[in-house]
Protein backbone atom coordinates (compact mmCIF):
# COMPACT_ATOMS: atom_id res chain seq x y z
CA UNK A 1 0.00 0.00 0.00
CA UNK A 2 1.28 3.02 -1.11
CA UNK A 3 2.21 5.97 1.25
CA UNK A 4 0.28 8.54 -0.53
CA UNK A 5 -3.17 6.31 0.12
CA UNK A 6 -2.59 6.32 3.78
CA UNK A 7 -1.86 9.65 3.80
CA UNK A 8 -5.22 10.20 2.72
CA UNK A 9 -6.87 8.16 4.82
CA UNK A 10 -4.92 10.09 7.80
CA UNK A 11 -6.69 13.38 6.26
CA UNK A 12 -9.59 11.97 5.99
CA UNK A 13 -9.98 10.78 9.70
CA UNK A 14 -8.06 13.96 10.95
CA UNK A 15 -11.02 16.06 9.45
CA UNK A 16 -13.55 13.96 11.04
CA UNK A 17 -12.12 14.54 14.27
CA UNK A 18 -12.05 18.48 13.66
CA UNK A 19 -15.29 18.67 12.67
CA UNK A 20 -16.55 16.28 15.81
CA UNK A 21 -14.49 18.98 17.72
CA UNK A 22 -16.01 22.00 16.51
CA UNK A 23 -19.37 20.72 17.45
CA UNK A 24 -20.39 23.17 20.63
CA UNK A 25 -24.38 21.83 21.97
CA UNK A 26 -24.09 18.70 22.71
CA UNK A 27 -27.89 17.14 22.33
CA UNK A 28 -28.88 14.28 24.16
CA UNK A 29 -31.30 12.97 22.20
CA UNK A 30 -32.58 14.96 19.05
CA UNK A 31 -35.59 12.30 18.38
CA UNK A 32 -38.13 11.75 21.37
CA UNK A 33 -40.89 9.07 20.98
CA UNK A 34 -44.03 9.62 22.92
CA UNK A 35 -47.30 7.62 24.19
CA UNK A 36 -49.79 9.95 25.60
CA UNK A 37 -52.42 8.60 27.93
CA UNK A 38 -55.82 8.06 26.56
CA UNK A 39 -57.94 11.02 26.87
CA UNK A 40 -54.44 13.65 27.14
CA UNK A 41 -54.81 17.09 25.32
CA UNK A 42 -51.01 17.60 25.22
CA UNK A 43 -47.81 15.83 24.61
CA UNK A 44 -44.47 17.10 25.72
CA UNK A 45 -40.95 16.25 24.59
CA UNK A 46 -37.44 17.46 26.42
CA UNK A 47 -34.85 17.97 24.53
CA UNK A 48 -31.57 17.98 26.79
CA UNK A 49 -28.49 19.35 25.67
CA UNK A 50 -25.13 20.42 26.74
CA UNK A 51 -22.62 23.30 25.39
CA UNK A 52 -19.50 21.20 25.09
CA UNK A 53 -17.32 24.29 23.57
CA UNK A 54 -15.30 27.17 24.73
CA UNK A 55 -17.59 29.72 23.23
CA UNK A 56 -21.31 30.64 24.32
CA UNK A 57 -23.77 29.90 22.05
CA UNK A 58 -27.05 31.56 21.26
CA UNK A 59 -30.66 30.48 19.74
CA UNK A 60 -31.24 32.36 17.00
CA UNK A 61 -34.54 30.69 15.93
CA UNK A 62 -36.98 27.95 17.30
CA UNK A 63 -40.00 27.28 14.77
CA UNK A 64 -42.11 24.15 14.87
CA UNK A 65 -43.57 22.80 12.01
CA UNK A 66 -47.24 23.18 12.61
CA UNK A 67 -49.65 25.43 14.40
CA UNK A 68 -50.33 22.61 17.31
CA UNK A 69 -46.18 22.50 18.40
CA UNK A 70 -44.81 25.03 20.20
CA UNK A 71 -41.24 24.73 21.50
CA UNK A 72 -39.43 26.96 24.60
CA UNK A 73 -35.92 27.46 25.27
CA UNK A 74 -34.86 28.01 29.01
CA UNK A 75 -32.21 30.99 27.68
CA UNK A 76 -31.05 32.63 24.60
CA UNK A 77 -27.55 31.99 25.08
CA UNK A 78 -26.04 28.59 26.56
CA UNK A 79 -22.63 29.43 28.40
CA UNK A 80 -19.71 27.12 27.72
CA UNK A 81 -20.51 23.84 30.07
CA UNK A 82 -24.25 24.75 30.35
CA UNK A 83 -27.22 22.10 30.65
CA UNK A 84 -30.46 23.51 28.79
CA UNK A 85 -33.33 21.87 27.69
CA UNK A 86 -36.05 23.03 24.90
CA UNK A 87 -39.66 21.82 25.80
CA UNK A 88 -41.81 20.81 22.71
CA UNK A 89 -45.40 20.85 23.15
CA UNK A 90 -47.80 19.07 21.00
CA UNK A 91 -50.93 20.12 20.97
CA UNK A 92 -54.00 16.85 20.70
CA UNK A 93 -56.48 18.53 19.17
CA UNK A 94 -58.84 15.97 17.45
CA UNK A 95 -55.49 13.88 15.70
CA UNK A 96 -55.02 10.18 16.20
CA UNK A 97 -52.74 7.92 14.84
CA UNK A 98 -49.16 8.53 14.60
CA UNK A 99 -48.08 11.98 14.53
CA UNK A 100 -44.51 13.58 13.58
CA UNK A 101 -43.69 17.15 14.34
CA UNK A 102 -40.46 18.80 14.01
CA UNK A 103 -39.08 21.89 15.88
CA UNK A 104 -35.85 23.99 13.58
CA UNK A 105 -33.75 25.27 16.06
CA UNK A 106 -30.69 27.25 15.01
CA UNK A 107 -27.95 28.89 16.41
CA UNK A 108 -24.87 30.86 15.89
CA UNK A 109 -22.28 28.52 15.43
CA UNK A 110 -20.18 29.39 12.81
CA UNK A 111 -20.00 25.95 11.36
CA UNK A 112 -23.30 25.39 8.84
CA UNK A 113 -23.70 21.68 9.74
CA UNK A 114 -24.02 22.35 13.32
CA UNK A 115 -26.22 25.54 13.12
CA UNK A 116 -29.56 24.55 12.95
CA UNK A 117 -30.67 21.35 14.18
CA UNK A 118 -34.08 19.42 13.59
CA UNK A 119 -35.77 17.87 16.86
CA UNK A 120 -38.18 15.34 15.86
CA UNK A 121 -41.08 14.37 18.41
CA UNK A 122 -43.41 11.81 17.35
CA UNK A 123 -46.53 10.56 19.05
CA UNK A 124 -48.45 7.86 18.93
CA UNK A 125 -52.05 8.81 19.80
CA UNK A 126 -54.63 6.07 20.76
CA UNK A 127 -57.62 7.53 20.12
CA UNK A 128 -60.80 6.93 22.96
CA UNK A 129 -63.24 5.75 20.24
CA UNK A 130 -63.22 4.97 16.99
CA UNK A 131 -66.20 5.95 15.15
CA UNK A 132 -67.65 4.78 11.81
CA UNK A 133 -68.98 6.41 9.39
CA UNK A 134 -68.86 9.90 10.98
CA UNK A 135 -72.03 10.63 8.54
CA UNK A 136 -75.36 8.83 7.85
CA UNK A 137 -77.41 10.52 5.80
CA UNK A 138 -80.73 9.85 3.38
CA UNK A 139 -81.75 10.75 0.25
CA UNK A 140 -85.10 12.78 0.32
CA UNK A 141 -87.86 10.26 0.01
CA UNK A 142 -85.88 7.05 0.88
CA UNK A 143 -87.44 4.63 3.30
CA UNK A 144 -86.63 6.44 6.66
CA UNK A 145 -85.44 3.02 7.93
CA UNK A 146 -82.64 3.01 10.72
CA UNK A 147 -78.76 3.25 9.59
CA UNK A 148 -76.01 1.91 11.89
CA UNK A 149 -72.33 3.82 13.23
CA UNK A 150 -69.92 1.53 14.73
CA UNK A 151 -67.79 2.84 17.84
CA UNK A 152 -64.93 0.94 18.52
CA UNK A 153 -63.99 1.72 22.00
CA UNK A 154 -60.27 1.87 23.27
CA UNK A 155 -59.75 -1.79 25.88
CA UNK A 156 -58.15 0.66 28.27
CA UNK A 157 -60.56 3.14 28.32
CA UNK A 158 -63.41 0.21 29.80
CA UNK A 159 -66.27 2.33 28.45
CA UNK A 160 -69.12 0.81 30.01
CA UNK A 161 -71.80 2.56 27.61
CA UNK A 162 -72.52 5.45 25.27
CA UNK A 163 -74.71 8.33 25.80
CA UNK A 164 -76.12 9.81 21.92
CA UNK A 165 -78.44 12.70 22.03
CA UNK A 166 -79.34 14.00 18.88
CA UNK A 167 -79.29 18.29 18.25
CA UNK A 168 -82.81 18.18 16.53
CA UNK A 169 -85.80 15.93 17.51
CA UNK A 170 -85.51 15.09 13.46
CA UNK A 171 -83.39 11.99 14.39
CA UNK A 172 -83.39 9.34 17.36
CA UNK A 173 -80.79 7.25 18.14
CA UNK A 174 -80.39 4.35 20.02
CA UNK A 175 -77.48 2.19 21.39
CA UNK A 176 -76.90 -1.69 21.53
CA UNK A 177 -73.50 -3.47 22.23
CA UNK A 178 -72.01 -4.63 19.00
CA UNK A 179 -70.62 -7.90 17.94
CA UNK A 180 -67.27 -7.46 19.44
CA UNK A 181 -66.32 -7.02 22.84
CA UNK A 182 -65.80 -3.20 23.55
CA UNK A 183 -68.22 -2.48 20.60
CA UNK A 184 -71.47 -0.13 20.15
CA UNK A 185 -73.86 0.15 17.47
CA UNK A 186 -75.81 3.53 16.93
CA UNK A 187 -78.89 2.69 15.41
CA UNK A 188 -79.97 6.38 13.87
CA UNK A 189 -83.06 7.03 12.16
CA UNK A 190 -84.77 9.80 11.07
CA UNK A 191 -88.35 10.66 11.75
CA UNK A 192 -89.55 11.49 8.13
CA UNK A 193 -87.35 12.00 4.44
CA UNK A 194 -89.91 14.18 3.69
CA UNK A 195 -88.13 17.37 4.37
CA UNK A 196 -84.22 18.09 4.71
CA UNK A 197 -82.93 17.62 7.96
CA UNK A 198 -79.57 17.54 9.97
CA UNK A 199 -78.81 16.86 13.16
CA UNK A 200 -75.66 16.56 15.17
CA UNK A 201 -75.59 13.60 17.29
CA UNK A 202 -73.20 13.90 20.59
CA UNK A 203 -71.57 11.01 21.81
CA UNK A 204 -70.44 10.94 25.59
CA UNK A 205 -68.28 7.60 26.61
CA UNK A 206 -68.82 6.74 30.09
CA UNK A 207 -65.10 6.13 30.84
CA UNK A 208 -62.96 6.48 33.91
CA UNK A 209 -60.08 7.81 31.84
CA UNK A 210 -62.42 10.14 29.88
CA UNK A 211 -61.84 13.55 30.57
CA UNK A 212 -64.72 15.34 28.92
CA UNK A 213 -63.76 14.07 25.74
CA UNK A 214 -66.85 14.23 23.75
CA UNK A 215 -67.47 12.94 20.22
CA UNK A 216 -69.93 14.04 17.34
CA UNK A 217 -71.03 12.21 13.91
CA UNK A 218 -73.49 13.88 11.57
CA UNK A 219 -77.10 12.71 10.60
CA UNK A 220 -79.20 14.32 7.42
CA UNK A 221 -81.78 13.87 5.41
CA UNK A 222 -80.21 15.43 1.91
CA UNK A 223 -82.73 18.41 0.49
CA UNK A 224 -85.00 17.21 -2.46
CA UNK A 225 -82.65 16.64 -5.72
CA UNK A 226 -82.47 19.62 -8.03
CA UNK A 227 -85.43 19.50 -10.50
CA UNK A 228 -84.80 20.87 -13.96
CA UNK A 229 -86.96 23.42 -13.44
CA UNK A 230 -85.65 24.86 -10.24
CA UNK A 231 -82.08 24.86 -11.59
CA UNK A 232 -83.05 25.90 -15.40
CA UNK A 233 -81.92 29.12 -17.11
CA UNK A 234 -84.62 31.61 -19.26
CA UNK A 235 -83.54 29.69 -22.22
CA UNK A 236 -84.18 26.30 -20.73
CA UNK A 237 -87.66 27.09 -19.37
CA UNK A 238 -88.56 27.93 -22.37
CA UNK A 239 -87.27 25.00 -23.77
CA UNK A 240 -89.32 22.74 -21.38
CA UNK A 241 -92.48 24.88 -22.25
CA UNK A 242 -91.86 24.05 -25.68
CA UNK A 243 -91.63 20.23 -24.26
CA UNK A 244 -94.95 20.70 -22.29
CA UNK A 245 -96.70 21.77 -25.00
CA UNK A 246 -95.48 18.77 -27.04
CA UNK A 247 -96.65 16.57 -24.02
CA UNK A 248 -100.18 17.38 -24.87
CA UNK A 249 -99.82 15.55 -28.40
CA UNK A 250 -100.59 11.82 -28.15
CA UNK A 251 -96.94 11.42 -30.41
CA UNK A 252 -95.17 13.44 -27.79
CA UNK A 253 -96.46 11.61 -25.04
CA UNK A 254 -95.14 7.84 -26.25
CA UNK A 255 -92.46 9.56 -27.29
CA UNK A 256 -91.04 10.74 -23.78
CA UNK A 257 -92.74 8.70 -20.88
CA UNK A 258 -90.37 10.02 -18.31
CA UNK A 259 -92.01 13.59 -18.59
CA UNK B 1 -0.74 -1.95 -10.75
CA UNK B 2 -4.34 -2.58 -11.82
CA UNK B 3 -4.50 -5.30 -9.23
CA UNK B 4 -3.56 -2.56 -6.34
CA UNK B 5 -5.66 0.31 -7.87
CA UNK B 6 -8.70 -2.46 -7.62
CA UNK B 7 -7.39 -3.39 -4.05
CA UNK B 8 -7.76 0.41 -3.29
CA UNK B 9 -11.05 0.99 -4.59
CA UNK B 10 -12.74 -1.78 -2.50
CA UNK B 11 -10.98 -0.53 0.40
CA UNK B 12 -12.40 2.91 -0.10
CA UNK B 13 -15.84 1.35 -0.66
CA UNK B 14 -15.34 -0.60 2.44
CA UNK B 15 -14.51 2.64 4.57
CA UNK B 16 -16.94 4.35 2.97
CA UNK B 17 -19.54 1.70 4.36
CA UNK B 18 -18.79 1.76 7.87
CA UNK B 19 -20.25 5.24 8.52
CA UNK B 20 -22.98 4.60 5.99
CA UNK B 21 -24.07 1.37 8.44
CA UNK B 22 -23.39 3.61 10.82
CA UNK B 23 -25.97 6.40 10.09
CA UNK B 24 -28.49 3.46 8.94
CA UNK B 25 -28.32 2.56 12.76
CA UNK B 26 -28.33 5.85 14.01
CA UNK B 27 -31.09 7.59 11.76
CA UNK B 28 -33.83 4.64 11.67
CA UNK B 29 -36.45 6.51 13.54
CA UNK B 30 -36.07 9.28 11.45
CA UNK B 31 -37.41 8.21 7.96
CA UNK B 32 -39.51 10.03 6.45
CA UNK B 33 -43.77 9.92 7.32
CA UNK B 34 -44.61 11.32 4.03
CA UNK B 35 -45.09 9.35 1.02
CA UNK B 36 -46.09 11.11 -1.59
CA UNK B 37 -49.85 11.92 -2.36
CA UNK B 38 -51.12 10.11 -5.39
CA UNK B 39 -51.92 11.66 -8.47
CA UNK B 40 -55.35 10.79 -8.86
CA UNK B 41 -55.83 12.72 -5.33
CA UNK B 42 -54.32 16.08 -6.12
CA UNK B 43 -55.82 18.68 -8.15
CA UNK B 44 -54.49 21.87 -9.29
CA UNK B 45 -56.01 24.98 -9.00
CA UNK B 46 -57.04 25.60 -12.53
CA UNK B 47 -58.60 22.13 -12.50
CA UNK B 48 -60.69 22.72 -9.22
CA UNK B 49 -61.72 26.04 -10.55
CA UNK B 50 -63.30 24.56 -13.71
CA UNK B 51 -65.47 22.79 -11.33
CA UNK B 52 -66.95 25.69 -10.28
CA UNK B 53 -69.99 25.33 -7.68
CA UNK B 54 -69.96 21.63 -7.96
CA UNK B 55 -66.65 22.16 -5.76
CA UNK B 56 -67.09 22.52 -1.54
CA UNK B 57 -63.39 23.98 -0.58
CA UNK B 58 -62.17 23.19 2.67
CA UNK B 59 -60.10 24.68 4.74
CA UNK B 60 -57.51 22.48 6.99
CA UNK B 61 -55.18 25.11 8.65
CA UNK B 62 -55.72 26.91 12.21
CA UNK B 63 -58.92 28.75 12.45
CA UNK B 64 -57.02 31.84 13.52
CA UNK B 65 -55.65 31.34 9.74
CA UNK B 66 -58.76 30.50 8.38
CA UNK B 67 -60.33 33.92 10.04
CA UNK B 68 -57.74 35.93 8.71
CA UNK B 69 -58.43 35.14 5.02
CA UNK B 70 -59.82 32.21 3.01
CA UNK B 71 -60.71 30.51 -0.61
CA UNK B 72 -64.60 32.67 -0.55
CA UNK B 73 -66.96 30.25 0.52
CA UNK B 74 -64.77 27.61 2.06
CA UNK B 75 -65.67 25.19 5.33
CA UNK B 76 -62.61 25.62 8.24
CA UNK B 77 -62.14 21.80 9.05
CA UNK B 78 -58.78 21.14 11.21
CA UNK B 79 -57.77 18.59 13.34
CA UNK B 80 -57.24 20.86 16.35
CA UNK B 81 -61.11 20.91 16.67
CA UNK B 82 -62.00 18.03 14.53
CA UNK B 83 -64.67 16.88 16.90
CA UNK B 84 -66.41 19.78 16.88
CA UNK B 85 -66.14 20.95 13.02
CA UNK B 86 -66.71 17.81 11.59
CA UNK B 87 -70.47 17.67 12.06
CA UNK B 88 -70.57 21.63 10.97
CA UNK B 89 -68.42 20.44 7.54
CA UNK B 90 -70.92 17.46 7.01
CA UNK B 91 -74.24 19.53 7.43
CA UNK B 92 -73.20 21.43 4.74
CA UNK B 93 -71.80 18.42 2.32
CA UNK B 94 -73.68 17.08 -0.87
CA UNK B 95 -72.88 14.02 -2.48
CA UNK B 96 -72.83 15.70 -5.53
CA UNK B 97 -69.90 18.29 -4.92
CA UNK B 98 -66.01 17.37 -4.80
CA UNK B 99 -64.50 18.40 -1.94
CA UNK B 100 -61.01 19.90 -2.17
CA UNK B 101 -58.57 20.27 0.83
CA UNK B 102 -55.58 22.89 1.55
CA UNK B 103 -53.22 23.88 3.75
CA UNK B 104 -51.04 26.66 3.39
CA UNK B 105 -48.09 25.01 1.36
CA UNK B 106 -47.38 22.65 -0.54
CA UNK B 107 -45.23 20.47 1.94
CA UNK B 108 -47.96 21.14 4.53
CA UNK B 109 -49.79 17.80 5.67
CA UNK B 110 -52.91 19.02 6.93
CA UNK B 111 -54.54 18.53 3.57
CA UNK B 112 -53.83 14.91 2.98
CA UNK B 113 -54.94 14.04 6.40
CA UNK B 114 -57.87 15.70 6.86
CA UNK B 115 -58.90 14.60 3.18
CA UNK B 116 -57.56 10.84 4.20
CA UNK B 117 -60.01 11.81 7.28
CA UNK B 118 -63.00 12.49 5.61
CA UNK B 119 -62.56 9.13 3.07
CA UNK B 120 -62.03 6.68 6.25
CA UNK B 121 -64.33 8.09 8.70
CA UNK B 122 -67.27 9.67 6.92
CA UNK B 123 -66.56 7.57 3.81
CA UNK B 124 -66.87 10.77 1.74
CA UNK B 125 -65.90 9.91 -1.65
CA UNK B 126 -64.44 12.86 -4.67
CA UNK B 127 -62.03 14.36 -1.65
CA UNK B 128 -59.20 16.09 -3.34
CA UNK B 129 -56.01 17.41 -2.01
CA UNK B 130 -55.34 21.16 -3.71
CA UNK B 131 -51.69 21.04 -5.38
CA UNK B 132 -50.23 24.15 -4.14
CA UNK B 133 -52.16 24.87 -1.09
CA UNK B 134 -53.44 28.28 0.11
CA UNK B 135 -50.51 29.78 -1.39
CA UNK B 136 -50.94 28.25 -4.33
CA UNK B 137 -54.24 29.32 -4.61
CA UNK B 138 -53.36 33.21 -4.01
CA UNK B 139 -50.82 32.79 -6.56
CA UNK B 140 -53.48 31.74 -8.89
CA UNK B 141 -55.55 34.49 -8.12
CA UNK B 142 -53.24 37.21 -9.36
Amino acid sequence: MSMNFLRLIGIVALTALTQGARAELKWEQTSVDLQPALGDKQAVAHFKYENVGKTPVHFTSVHASCGCTTAQTQNEQVAPGEKGEITATFNIGGRTGTQVKTVTVQTDDPDPAHSTIVLTLKAVITPLLEIQPALVYWQNGEEPKPKIITAKANKAAAIKKLDVASSTPDFTAKVDAGSAPNEFKISVQPRDTAKAAYATLSIKPDSPVNTGNMFAVAARVMPPAPTAATTSTPATKSTLSTIRRDLATPAATAASPSQ
Amino acid sequence: MKVSAVRQALLLIALALVPAIGEAIYFRNKVSWQAPIPASELVTVAQAQSWGDNVIWVDARPSEEFDRDHIPGAISLNEDRWNELLPQFLGQWSPERKVVVYCSAQSCNASREVAKRLRDEAQLKNVFVLDGGWEGWLKNKR
